[in-house]
This record gives C-alpha cells, structure tokens and sequence, in this order.
C-alpha cells in the first residue's frame, strides 16, 4: 500500500512537471498575439488574435509595427 | 524628427514626444493622432508614409471605439497588442485622439503604459493651447 502511494506520488509529480513545462514552452512560443482593450470605465476586454474581431487588430499593429510610427 | 499639422504647437508637442522618448527607453516609435484621426505629430523616419501610418492608427482606433459601443461603454480609454514583432499601445485623449507608440518584444510594457500615460495631460494641454490660438 505504501508502494503504491509513493509510485501515485511520483506520478502526480511527473504528470504536473509535463504540464508545467508544456505551459511553459506555449507561452513562449510564437503565434501567441492577444489585444487587450480598456473601457473608460476600468473594465477590460481581451481579444484572441484567432478570432475575427482580434485578427482585425493585429494585422493592423503588424503593419504599423514594420514602418513604426 | 516629428511632423505635424493641425491645432497645437509643432515644438511643443514634438517636445512632449521628445521628453516621453527619454523617459521610457523601450518605445521605437510614437505619434499623437487627432480627434478628427489626423497624424499630429510622430517619430517616424524618413522614408514612412506618413499620410499611411496616419490611416492605420485612425483605424485601430475606430476599431477600438467599436468594441467599446458593442460592450455598452462610452469608449476606450487604452489599447495594447502584443504581437511576435512587438507592442502596438494607444492611450486615448481628451476630444478622442490618442497618443500611441510602438516597442520591441521584449518590452516592458507595463512600464510604457505608465510612462505613456503620465505624459497623456501634457499632450492634452499642447493640442487645448493651440486650439485656443
């Protein structure tokens, strides 16, 4: 019984360090664009660059980033 | 070398610009765009279309203006995205233009935002005084 609780022990600690490093890499790796928008009442809203409305954002800031401003 | 047209002063607002260059390091470019979405001033280099990098900004900020009546808000107060090549940050202003400026990846972005913001009342004060001339 104690063997076993070890070997889920170990287990857990493997599973959490994949995910972890998993986590890691994604943040790091390209594609990752977002736009973030404040309203003027303090509230914010994210927008993925997957979507519409999000890719309509960063294909714009991609432009203008290339020439500056 | 900033460029102008329009209300306020040219070396005023160049010097603003100037001043917000010094004080945060890491922004590459930065310009003010109008109420009305004109290119007031910005720190291009020579060989950028201005009139160009002038319809973008005023499109991201349409767009901005957009989402914010699709939420029910009154409008954008800033705007910040975070792509492979670098940030795009616009602060609005007093009359709906925005100071906006652009940075590396590496960024600290944070930092920018403050900076961009602390600078955002003397830009108004600029684009009020030349308007009352």
């Amino acid at each position: 019984m104690k063997k076993l609780l070890r070997r889920l022990f170990l287990l857990g600690a493997l599973a959490g360090a994949a995910y972890a490093a998993r986590s890691y890499l994604q943040g790091k790796s390209p594609g990752k664009e977002t736009v973030q928008i404040v309203f003027d009442d303090g509230s914010t809203r994210a927008l993925a660059s997957n979507t519409v409305e999000g890719q309509e954002f960063t294909d714009i800031a991609r432009k203008i980033l290339e020439v500056g401003l | 070398m900033a460029e102008r047209s329009g209300a306020g002063s040219t070396e005023e607002l160049d010097r603003v610009l100037a001043d917000l260059r010094a004080l945060s390091e890491d922004i590459e470019s930065c310009a003010v765009l109008s109420g009305a979405r004109d290119l007031l001033s910005s720190s291009h280099g020579p060989g950028v279309d201005r009139e160009r990098v002038g319809a973008m900004l005023a499109a991201l900020v349409n767009l901005s203006e957009r989402v914010a009546r699709e939420n029910g808000k009154d409008h954008t107060s800033q705007l910040r995205i975070d792509t492979d090549e670098g940030h795009l940050l616009l602060v609005r202003l007093d009359g709906g233009g925005a100071l906006a400026a652009t940075t590396g990846p590496e960024a600290r972005v944070g930092l920018v935002l403050y900076d961009m913001r602390n600078s955002r009342g003397e830009v108004e004060k600029v684009l009020a005084e030349g308007s009352n001339q």
